[in-house]
């Protein structure tokens, strides 16, 4: 089966409220699931940031989708290229909530400090597009700096 | 019948009709309208000066000098205050009052006056409300002209014809001519000659499509000077598609557009130079992402900006390296501190090649961005390399010749002496039937003299360059140990070799400085000269008391370990050489077991083929 992914950041055009981070996770997560599409969203402060992979056709189709929709703006694509294996089992949304209570239990909801690694199916060119990504979407982390990419390997 | 209805339409006339009567003018006729208007009080036979009614009293006078002159007035816009009514507030309303005098049958004296008052309320109403109008219209003209004269652009309207009907006096003060120029001739000729025909062209098919316009162009200033001047005009339309005025505005941007010309250029220039140096250079945004890699890049690598992408350098370099450089990337990032590292990169054709890869940020009011280069240096690494290899092979036989000179010159001074015995012996007692004997004699004495002292000064020669005769001091282990690792750090990368140094059960020695760090390289080049090709190697360092409370070193590898003879000593005799396919002088052992002998003490190993070797140094205990 062919497979692409598809890396890209956006600002947001107003600041997305509790309210419309839940209903974006829940439409996303029902046309995500339908489409085989997987993969993580990070959110913070107006700023967007995606991986989705999926069958090349649908990846694209999704990202023409993102690129018209009117609740983000300045959308860069980073990456689009095939990729061997799925390197997510699902797909999540990663952001801080005003009100952390109810988000937890939601489904495919993450707190950003609780992004796993990226996982070691990704090329590490890809591994540091994440982390760079993650960077620029939530900032620099106060505390247990970088502990997603691998650590040295010795041959 | 006839004056019947003549009285009924002049009593019903909407115009106030009055006649006044003889010199004092008594009240004659009053029709409804006048009889409304003068109020209630008024009637026929009245003097006009006793009861005025609403008539104010200058008017009075007024009727008097009409009676007299018999030369009619009219009084324009009168304003009157209507009688009160019951409940109701006085208003004003104003009427033309027209005094006419009325002559006598053979028109010659005057016998009275007729008063007519038509109300023109509404007609003096419209009139000051256009007075108003016109009054703010004036103010806001002039204020517009003020604004239209004040701002630093030069305005200006045409009409259809694309005729200029008025342009703002900046025009003049920019382009020095005198205000009696003629602006339709003049102005197209002081555009320059490059922008003319464009500038027209543009123009014409604005006002042609009945559009607006936008454009650039150069106008001469009053010094001669061609200044970048941005016009831009729009359409007064006075019916949905048809534009009777252009009225625009001309702003100078000479100095934006020549800063901007500046700025391109040196972008161009800058962008030049980075593609045509032979080194790998890029930059990337503030989030760390490359967005731009030089023409060298791509002949370097042999991959496209494309292929490459915002992170694909790291698939570059050496793939056990990737993750450490992709971590300092992504510090570096968040930090803003600078990026360097020494790292091999992947060429075209397959071949790694050490490169400096260096990364700084700068961060002015465009925001950060990097700025990185990456520097071939492999060659001078190779050479240094190879140098390195050099020098230290170089170092230590200099250091193991040294110290085999010393210890030499030490072993043969017993076997000297001893033959110095019994040379004595035998000249005491036998005796020779030569008569050169004695010169003989003297002869051999001579040269045992010689050899001793050459033996003597040889050895103390070596003995004070290299401080092997100093005396005893308290020495700390772990400080000595890591000066002679940090001696030994090229072998140490170069297998990337761990060493455990556990000392702290002894931890000084009292030792000959030099005699430790001789004995410590020894031992340590060898664990790792004699490594095992399958394993990283692990080197482990013990410094402990034993049963009788003195000091022992244990030093053991997981290298090639050796073949240990029957004789334990054979192996520390000098150039025996266990591992003939390694380089070295052979005498590392031996030195290490003279050094310990001579200071009293002694030296164990024990070794499985293939797995270890332990060396175990009793300093103190022979």
């Amino acid at each position: 089966m062919n497979l692409n992914h598809i890396v890209y950041i956006s600002r947001a055009v107003r600041p997305l409220t509790d309210q419309d981070l839940h209903e974006l996770l829940e439409q996303c997560r029902r046309d995500n699931s339908k489409n085989h599409i997987t993969g993580i969203l990070f959110y913070s402060h107006g700023n967007i940031a995606q991986l989705f992979e999926g069958e090349p056709e649908i990846t694209e189709a999704l990202f023409k989708r993102i690129k018209r929709d009117g609740r983000h703006s300045h959308v860069q694509k980073l990456i689009d290229k095939p990729i061997d294996v799925r390197s997510f089992p699902d797909w999540h949304m990663a952001f801080h909530p005003l009100e952390s209570v109810g988000f937890s239990q939601l489904q495919g909801f993450l707190m950003p400090d609780r992004v796993p690694a990226p996982p070691s199916t990704l090329t590490i060119a890809d591994a540091m597009l994440i982390e760079l990504v993650r960077l620029a979407v939530f900032g620099t982390p106060t505390e247990q700096a970088f502990p997603a990419l691998p650590g040295p390997t010795s041959v | 019948m006839r004056e019947q209805h003549l009285h009924a339409l002049l009593h019903h006339l909407p115009a106030g009709v009055a006649t006044l009567q003889g010199l004092d003018l008594r009240y004659g006729y009053l029709n409804k309208a006048m009889q409304e208007l003068l109020g209630t009080d008024v009637a026929e036979g009245q003097c006009v000066a006793d009861h005025p009614g609403v008539l104010p009293s200058d008017l009075v006078d007024v009727l008097h000098q009409v009676y007299r002159t018999g030369t009619p007035y009219i009084a324009k816009a009168c304003s009157l205050p209507l009688p009160t009514q019951e409940g109701k507030e006085s208003v004003s309303r104003c009427y033309d009052l027209v005094l006419e005098p009325v002559r006598d049958e053979e028109n010659q004296d005057i016998t009275g006056l007729v008063l007519f008052a038509v109300d023109v309320t509404q007609q003096e109403e419209a009139r000051q409300r256009a007075h108003t109008l016109s009054m703010e219209t004036r103010r806001l003209d002039a204020r517009l002209r003020v604004l239209t004269e004040t701002v630093p652009q030069i305005t200006f309207s045409l009409d259809a014809e694309g005729l200029y009907e008025y342009v703002s006096p900046q025009w003049y003060y920019f382009t020095g001519q005198p205000p009696t120029a003629d602006l339709n001739a003049i102005w197209p000729l002081l555009i320059h000659p490059d922008d003319r025909l464009r500038v027209l062209y543009q123009g014409d098919a604005a006002r042609k499509a009945g559009k607006g316009w936008s454009y650039e162009y150069r106008l001469r200033r009053h010094d001669g000077q061609y200044r970048w001047m941005l016009s831009r005009a729009l359409p007064e339309l006075h019916a949905p598609d048809q534009p009777v005025f252009w009225h625009g505005a001309l702003t100078e941007v000479h100095d934006q557009r020549e800063l901007s010309d500046a700025l391109r250029r040196g972008e161009a220039e800058l962008r030049f130079l980075a593609d045509s140096i032979p080194e790998l250079i890029w930059t990337a945004t503030a989030e760390g992402f490359i967005d731009y890699y030089n023409h060298y890049t791509g002949e370097y690598s042999g991959l496209t900006k494309e292929e490459l992408g915002p992170t694909g350098w790291v698939n570059l370099l050496e793939p056990r390296k990737q993750a450490e450089a992709a971590r300092h990337w992504v510090k570096s990032v968040a930090t803003g501190e600078p990026f360097e590292g020494l790292f091999r990169m992947r060429r075209h054709d397959g071949q790694y090649r050490w490169h400096i890869i260096r990364a700084r940020q700068l961060a002015d009011e465009r925001g950060p961005r990097w700025f990185g280069a990456c520097t071939d240096v492999d060659d001078q690494h190779r050479l240094r390399e190879v140098l390195q290899v050099q020098y230290d092979e170089l170092a230590r036989t200099n250091r193991d010749l040294d110290t085999f000179v010393y210890t030499a010159s030490h072993d043969l001074k017993q076997p000297l002496f001893n033959l110095r015995g019994l040379f004595e012996e035998l000249r005491r007692s036998a005796s020779f039937d030569d008569p050169e004997e004695e010169q003989l004699l003297s002869m051999v004495d001579d040269s045992l003299h010689q050899l001793d002292s050459t033996l003597q000064e040889l050895a103390a020669t070596v003995q004070d360059q290299r401080g092997l005769s100093a005396p005893v001091e308290k020495l700390d282990l772990r400080h000595i140990t890591d000066e002679v690792l940090l001696g030994l750090r090229a072998q140490i990368q170069a297998s990337d070799a761990t060493v455990h140094v556990e000392v702290t059960e002894a931890p000084t020695l009292l030792y000959g400085r030099a005699n430790l760090r001789s004995v410590l390289h020894n031992l340590l080049s060898n664990a790792l000269k004699f490594a095992h090709p399958e394993r990283l190697p692990v080197i482990t360092l013990r410094s402990y008391l034993s049963k009788n409370n003195k000091p022992v070193l244990m030093v053991q590898d997981n290298g090639l370990g050796m073949n240990i003879p029957k004789t334990s000593t054979a192996a520390f005799q000098p150039f025996t050489r266990q591992h003939p396919q390694i380089g070295g002088s052979g005498v590392g052992l031996y030195l290490v077991q003279r050094i310990l002998t001579s200071r009293g003490g002694r030296l164990e190993v024990a070794s499985t083929m293939g797995e270890s070797t332990t060396f175990t140094l009793y300093w103190f205990e022979a």
